[in-house]
Order: C-alpha cells, then structure tokens, then sequence
C-alpha cells in the first residue's frame, strides 16, 4: 500500500517538475536532464542521490531536470528537444529513447543491466564511446566469486542455472570459477517446462547456487520453487538483489539505487567541468551485501553483511 | 448418536478426478502463454514474493526440544528397506516386528507393550495416519506411502503430546514427503527375490511452475514370516499435488487409497484359525498456506481418513462342544469401518530473533463403528478439540527455552492438558546440551472403554469374549530427559546422546480372564539412555552406530521385557568408484518379546543386512541395479515363537526418466 501511494507521490512530482522544467527550459536549459523509464522508487531514489551529490559539488539544482522517458519521447517527436549537456538515462526505456533519438549530446546510461545495454547498443548500431557510456547494475562476476569464496569458504562445487538471456556469460564465468579453485556445475534451460529438472540436476551436484539475473529462469513465478528446493537441499542461494534475500535467499550482492546515483554524479560532474564521459562501460563501484539472518541461521551459516562488504571492498582495493 | 461434524465424506472420489482435470488444464493453459523476456532492470529491482518464511523454516536439530533422528533419501534407500517399519529399527530405541498378525507390522519405542502400536504418533505430511480402529495403531499407516515418495522420515523420540495430542506419548514419526517438483517425469522398478518377494512402483510427475503433480502406485508382496499365514500383499496409490497461486501462497492436495492383504492365525486353532484378512484405506486432505510477512503465516489443514476392517471365519461350534450337530457355525468376525475428519489451523509468528511462536486449533471427529466389536450398530463418535501452543524463546545468547503445551477436549474421555518445557543450551557452537520435562496423557481407546465381543445361536448368546471398561483412566506419563548434540568436525563425528525417564502411571493393560478386558494396571518406569554416532571415517564412508540401554521397571509376572535391554544397530556405507554403493548393517538386541508376548516367545534378534548397489547412467536416464540380502546369519523370532525371520534375498531394477 504505502509502496502505490509513494509510486503515484513520485509520478505526481516527477510529472509537475517535468511541466516545470520544460517551461522554463527555454529561457535557461539545463546541464543535465535525467530521464527515468519508470517512477518506480529505484529510479526516483537514484536520481534524488545523483542530484544531491551534484548540489553537493555545486552545481545549481536549476542546472538539472528530471523527465520520464515518456514525456521526454513526446518533446522529441515535437521537435523541441532540450539542449542538456550530458544526458543520464535510468533504465532500459530511457537508455533506448535516447539512443534512438540520435542526440549529439553524451547519454550516460545507469541502473541498466549489462545485457540491456549490450542490446540496446547492437540494435542501433552504436559503440561505446565518449558519447555513449554507462554504469553496470550488475555485479561483476568476479566480485560475485570473490563473495561467494568469502562467505562459503566450505564450498567446492558452484551451480548455475543458465537462460537464454544469461548463457552468454558462461565463457566469462567459466575460468573464474576454475581460477577460484572451485567446480562449476551447470544446466542450460532452454524453455521454462525444462526448469525443475534442470534445477534438481543442478542442485544435485552443487555446494551453493549463484543467482544471475535472467527472467526466463528467475521471476517471481519460479522464485518459490527455486528457493524451496535449493533450501531443501541445503543448497544457499546467492542472488543479486535485496528482494532475493528478503524472499529466502541466504546472501545477495546488489547495488542500491543511492550507490548508483553517486558513481552516475562522479562522471556527470566531470563532463559539466570539460571531462569527456569515459569510451568504455563501468562496472558499480559500491555495493552492499544483503544477508537473511533466519535462513542463515537455519543452515548453520555465519554471515555478517557488513563485515563481508567490507572484506570484498578490501580486496578490490576500493577506498 | 450425535451427527458428526464436517460432513465431506464423498471428498477423496469427488477430488481425485478433480484435482487431475486441474493439473491437466494447468499444464495445457501454459505451453500457449509463454513469452520470453529480456532481462531488464526490473529483475534487480522488482519486489519478489517471500518464499522462506517463518513457518517454511523448520527449527534446527539443535534447537527442537527433543531428540529427532532423520532418516534421509539416501539412508532410506542405502538400507535396503521395503517398507516405513523396517527402517525404524535404525532408530536407536526403536522395536520393530515384520508381522502381518497385527494387520501390518508394527514398531514401537521404548516398550512393545501390546499387540497394536498405539503410544506413538504417525505424521504424514502432516496428517494423522494413526488408525482408530481396534485399540488404534500406526501399523497400517506406516505401510500407505512408497518408499520412493518419500523426502525423510523425523523420527521425534520421546513423549511430544505438547505438540501431537494424545497418541504422540512416547514419540512422533514425521513422514514428509517428496515435492511434486522434484519428483518430475516418469519412475518405476521391480523387486523380486525370495520368499516371494515381488513389489513394483511407477511414478508420473508433471507440471510446471503453476503447479505440479505426482501420481505414484506400488505394490509390495511377500510370503511373510517362516509360520506365519503369510501371502501378505499391499497396494497403494497416492496422488499430491502442489499448486502455488501466486509466489507466496500454496494449495496442496493429497489423496490416496491403501489395501492390506494378508492373513493371521493359527493352524489348529479353532478361535484363531489360519484365514485371510483385509485393510483398506483412503484419505483426502487440502493444505492452505497463506504468507502473511517474513514472519508471520497461517496455514489450514483439512483432511479425511476412512478405513475398513474385513476379517470374517466360521468356528463350526462341534468342535467347542459335541452337542452341535456338523454343519452349525457361527461367523466370528472383527468387521468394522472407522474414520476420521480434521480441520487445523495454525498461526506461525516470529518476533525479532528472540520469540517465535506457533500456536493453533484443531477438531477432529472419529467415528468407529463395528457389530462385531461392539455388538450395536451405533457408531461411535469421539469428537477431539485441540488448542496448542509452542513457544521458543532465546532468553539469552546460546539458552533457547521451548514452552509448549496442547489441551485436548475429548467428547468421550474429557480435557487434558500436555505441557513441556525444554531448555537447549549451546555450550559452544556444535555443542548443545538439552534438558526438559513433559507430561502427557493416552486416554483409553474406543475399545478398551466399549468392547463388547459376543458371540450368539439362533438368538441365544454362546460366549462373550470381551468387554471394554468404563472406568478405564487416562495413562499418565511423565518424561524427563538430557540430551546432548556435539558435532566433532575435525574428527568427522556427529553425536546424539539422551537420557531418558518416562515414568507411566495408570497403565492399561489387557487382563486373561474370560471375557478379557482392561484395567488400569501398575505404575513403573522407562529409564535408560541411547545415541547415535555417526563418523565418516573417509570420503565416501559412513558408519552410523546406535545404542539403547532400557529398563523397565514393571513386575508383571510372565511377561517377557517389552524392549530389550541392550539394543544395538551398526551400519556402514561405502560409495566405491562406477557408482558402486555397497551397505552392511547389523542390529543386535537382547531378549525381548515383541507386542505383548510373554518370557517363552523372548528372544534375542541378530540380524545382518547387506545391500550391494550400482548406479546406471544412458544419456540423461539413470537408474540403479540393486542386491540386498536380508538377515544373512541364522534366522531369528519375530513377533511369536512360531514365527521365523529367515534370510531372504532380493534384486531391484529401478529406472527413471
């Protein structure tokens, strides 16, 4: 309940600061336009985060606008696009609409999944560049071993659960999991009917199971069949967002929409003060580590979110 | 008679085809509904439905107050086991006979004090499946699941009415078994070997994220025991199926039906001759859990049981008396029909990390109803109504309290009231030590308060055999126990240890007087210790030694111990290389005589198993090629003198899709 009534909140503000925006965007245009592909909390959360740090830095709060893609798709068709220094596109939606919009001005792409982007980018014809950049939602792989080594040190055998959409980093995951000393244990599923025998196989040879993101194998429909069994099998789960945990998987590694606003700010910043955006994408450079105490405890886990961030941030040198 | 509550009697035939015409238009609706997204942003930031909530959380084995032995998949099958029964006697304290002459063989703990097992409760998916009838046992259910349907057995030793009621007075024994999504696809296999042995089983599984189902039926056939009226012969079919309407809630459905048949008697014996007998069985039963938060469920139950008793022979009455001419008889008989309807409700509330609690409701209607036993038409009714409460309070790091108790309303034997309270203490991590004291009731059954077995000619009543006692009081126990839990990881040891004092007052016991009756008997005490040590010695081996020392105290004069006084199990599993698994186990017990025999049928049961087992593998089927030898040494007693446990060899093909 409280979720709708901030959602309509947000879209109500995010539509009469829109309006606001744009009215006076022809006397004085912003720097920076921040284009959301929904109003969901994520994406107002990490576009308030992303403003505040810039406010922070000194950059005046008119210099920035907020638009949902929707809105800013009906400005472009009208042939009155506003003239921003960088773009921040949040999202899929957005990041398409701009993409597609041909802008000259550089799109910087956050909260969006490696995989989105990659097709978005394929799809139209571009490359990265300092025109085109973005921030990863996902975690790298190696920071996902680097977790899963840290907290399951007992663990010799990871499974994974590959989808169409996600079989495309098997050849990335395959010499880190052999590098990090463990054996890899996993299924393709080509059609969902194929999920509870794929899942059972898997389970059956695995000491942990890593969640990556692929809806075709975890959504919320499958999510209880998948979080029932591997718990049966006493079998954790390492998924990749805090709703995971709060479902029954025992860790999750994610980045917070707060996050992700502070590391979009940090580039924004260098391109309003004559940095290019980098040619290459980023990967999250803060994260948090979601733990379910109770499912934890039931597997005779010790976890401590925050001493495992700390310990994975220790080890990739981050400040 | 009162009318009896919930009247769903026709569900199990209206169900069945129901439930598969559901999982049919299930699967069906979904193959044309597929659509294959992306992924997106929407999968790391969408809210997801909670599946692990506090009911779905079972407490751990060191914080459940009690000792709980579990018996997994891979034991189940390493053992060699054709049925629940025989499995049993794996668990330290555990008696356990292969006889037919009490329907179905029986187990007991701690004493096999009659010819029923009616002190311990029978949990199958958490419906009751002690059966009423007689003077109630588990023996029946016991036989009503394959084997290969089952996820594990938890076997709760010692007195748990605070959480079961009434029958779980000396324990409970938890059947769970598998989910319908992890049984997909099509199953089957067959045993043959000696002694007649032939069981088949075939399994279908189907469903997909919507729901999913499992049809399983199997039989199991033997000659039985050497001098036993053997020929037994059991036959199930079980359907579950799981349907999850959304993430978070979950609709299970379950039916099946159970025939028994076998024979009893005696060659010779004019009351007790050799003759076939009959047990069939069904039920139906619907679970409802609804996920309220992480931390708060609900969840309701219903279900029905019936069964039906057919054991009917002729006593031609010359050879009583002469004065009968050849051709009079009179049918003895011990026809009947029993069942049962439950509703529970349940409420399952965690807060914080200091306090769950689950507490709830129960009503059960019985009804029994036999000419023979109870020379009337009527039908009994016994309506139960059940409040219970368990709460686990962690008072301070490392000390968990569970304070429990269920209050039981009979409409036939009055209120009682069973409470515990068990400390657990974490002494270190992997060490527990757990103390606790409980008091439970086992309130006479049906036929120990209302048998009436008369026997009449032409109108003219010959002999009345027995007659129940309405003066009957409810048995009272009281247990105390230690227990301990240690793992030793470096060692690769695991050890549960617990010291037990059940002390019985009132205990109901069948007299030998003609008509025979019951009466409450002595007052004594089950006092002993047992544990279980498990030890991998290397990769891939496992020995698992189990010890009980008991001693009864009661003074009955010719009757042999109900346990014996030292018990002891060792098995030892090895997984060679080629999917090779090779199990020796050996049970070793001192004389006793099992359900209700006197000193000259004690004996002492020595047996050796040996299970010899190689896994196949074609493309993605598998299967497995399986030798057991049972009771490689000489023969031993079972159940009477007369009866021989002999060494039996068998081989099973399973094979799965």
């Amino acid at each position: 309940m409280s979720i709708t009534l901030r959602s309509l909140l947000v879209t109500l503000t995010l539509g009469v600061l829109g309006t606001g925006v744009w009215a006076q965007a022809s006397s004085q245009p912003s720097r920076v336009v921040i284009v959301s592909s929904d109003s969901a909390p994520a994406y107002t959360q990490t576009a308030e985060a992303l403003t505040d740090h810039l406010v922070r830095q000194g950059i005046a709060r008119t210099d920035i606008a907020q638009s949902l893609a929707a809105d800013l798709a009906v400005r472009l068709k009208s042939g009155q696009p506003p003239r921003p220094t960088v773009y921040v596109a949040l999202g899929s939606e957005a990041t398409q609409l701009l993409v597609a919009a041909g802008t000259q001005t550089p799109v910087l792409s956050a909260l969006i999944p490696r995989s989105s982007f990659e097709r978005i980018v394929r799809s139209q014809g571009k490359t990265v560049s300092a025109r085109l950049s973005a921030i990863y939602l996902d975690q790298p792989l190696a920071r996902q071993l680097a977790l899963v080594r840290l907290a399951l040190p007992q663990v010799r055998r990871l499974g994974v659960l590959w989808g169409s959409e996600s079989a495309d980093r098997a050849t990335g995951l395959r010499p880190l999991v052999a590098a990090n000393g463990l054996d890899l244990q996993e299924t393709m599923v080509t059609q969902p009917d194929d999920l509870p025998l794929a899942l059972a196989q898997v389970l059956a040879g695995s000491d942990v199971l890593l969640a990556l993101a692929d809806p075709a194998i975890y959504n919320s429909n499958t999510l209880q069949n998948i979080l029932m069994s591997s718990f049966r099998a006493r079998v954790p789960l390492v998924a990749f967002s805090p709703a995971y945990v709060r479902a029954g998987a025992v860790l999750a590694l994610y980045t917070t929409p707060l996050q992700a606003g502070q590391q979009a700010a940090e580039l924004v910043l260098g391109v309003l003060r004559g940095k290019p955006l980098p040619d290459h994408v980023l990967e999250p450079n803060d994260f948090e580590v979601g733990v379910n105490a109770q499912v934890a405890h039931v597997l005779d886990l010790t976890l401590d979110a925050q001493a495992l961030r700390l310990a994975l941030r220790r080890l990739e040198r981050l400040p | 008679m009162r009318p009896a509550f919930p009247a769903f009697h026709p569900l199990s035939s209206l169900l069945f085809p129901a439930a598969l015409l559901t999982g049919g238009l299930l699967v069906g609706s979904l193959s044309q509904a597929q659509v294959v997204a992306s992924v997106s942003e929407k999968d790391f930031l969408s809210d997801m439905p909670i599946v692990l909530s506090v009911s779905r959380l079972p407490q751990r084995l060191d914080e459940t107050p009690g000792a709980v032995t579990i018996l997994d998949r891979d034991m189940i099958r390493n053992s060699g086991a054709r049925d629940v029964a025989d499995l049993l006697r794996l668990v330290p304290g555990f008696q356990v006979s292969n006889a037919f002459e009490s329907v179905a063989p029986l187990v007991s703990y701690h004493g096999a004090f009659g010819d029923y097992s009616n002190r311990l409760e029978l949990q199958i998916d958490g419906r009751s499946a002690y059966s009423p009838y007689f003077i109630g046992s588990i023996g029946p259910g016991l036989q009503s699941v394959a084997l290969e349907d089952i996820e594990r057995i938890e076997v709760l030793r010692g007195s748990n009415s605070a959480s079961y009621g009434a029958r779980a007075i000396l324990g409970v024994i938890n059947i769970v078994t598998r989910d319908t999504a992890n049984t997909l696809g099509v199953q089957g296999a067959i045993t043959v070997g000696d002694n007649g042995i032939r069981d088949t089983q075939a399994r279908l599984g189907w469903g997909d994220w919507r729901g999913t189902f499992r049809l399983t039926a199997d039989t199991r056939e033997d000659d039985g025991l050497a001098g036993a009226n053997g020929q037994n012969r059991v036959s199930r079919i079980n359907f579950r199926s799981d349907i999850r309407a959304n993430g978070s809630d979950e609709v299970q459905v379950r039916l099946g039906a159970l025939k028994i048949d076998s024979g009893r008697g005696t060659a010779g014996n004019i009351g007790d001759p050799l003759r076939p007998f009959a047990f069939e069985s069904s039920y139906a039963q619907l679970d409802y859990k609804r996920i309220l938060n992480a931390n708060e469920d609900v969840a309701l139950k219903l279900s029905h049981t019936q069964e039906r008793y057919t054991d009917v022979f002729p006593v031609y009455l010359r050879q009583w008396k002469p004065v009968f001419a050849a051709n009079d008889f009179i049918p003895v008989s011990a026809n009947g029909t029993a069942s049962s309807d439950v509703v529970t409700v349940q409420h399952t509330l965690r807060n914080s990390d200091v306090v769950r609690l689950v507490w709830g409701g129960e009503l059960r209607s019985e009804r029994i109803q036999s000419q023979a036993l109870y020379n009337t038409q009527s039908v009994f009714v016994n309506d139960f109504t059940r409040l219970f409460g368990n709460v686990e309070w962690c008072v301070a790091k490392n000390w968990l309290f569970n304070i429990g108790a269920l209050a039981e309303h009979s409409s036939d034997t009055g209120d009682t009231v069973a409470p515990r309270l068990m400390l657990n203490w974490h002494l270190t991590p992997g060490h527990t030590l757990r103390a606790g004291i409980s008091k439970a009731y086992r309130p006479p059954s049906n036929f120990e308060s209302y048998a009436d077995v008369r026997y009449f000619w032409h109108g003219l009543q010959l002999l009345q055999t027995a007659h129940g006692s309405s003066q009957l009081r409810a048995e009272e126990l009281v247990s105390k126990e230690l227990g301990y839990l240690g793992e030793f990881p470096d060692w690769r040891m695991a050890l549960d240890a617990r010291l037990f004092d059940e002390k019985i007052d009132n205990f109901m016991r069948i007299t030998n007087q003609a008509p025979k009756t019951y009466l409450n008997d002595e007052d004594f005490a089950i006092r002993g210790f047992e544990y279980q040590l498990r030890w991998q010695p290397w990769q891939g081996a496992q020995v698992v030694l189990s010890q009980t020392r008991t001693n009864i105290t009661t003074v009955q004069p010719g009757d042999a111990l109900a346990a014996p006084k030292l018990a002891s199990t060792i098995s030892y599993v090895h997984s060679l290389p080629g999917q090779v698994t090779l199990t020796l186990a050996r049970t070793d017990s001192s004389r006793w005589a099992s359900f209700g025999g006197n000193e000259d049928d004690a004996q002492a049961t020595r047996r050796t198993d040996l299970r010899l087992a190689k896994g196949l593998r074609w493309g993605t089927r598998r299967g497995e090629v399986a030798l057991v030898v049972q009771n490689m040494g000489s023969a031993y007693r079972d159940y009477q003198k007369e009866f021989l446990f002999q060494k039996q060899a068998y081989l099973t093909l399973r094979l799965d899709d």
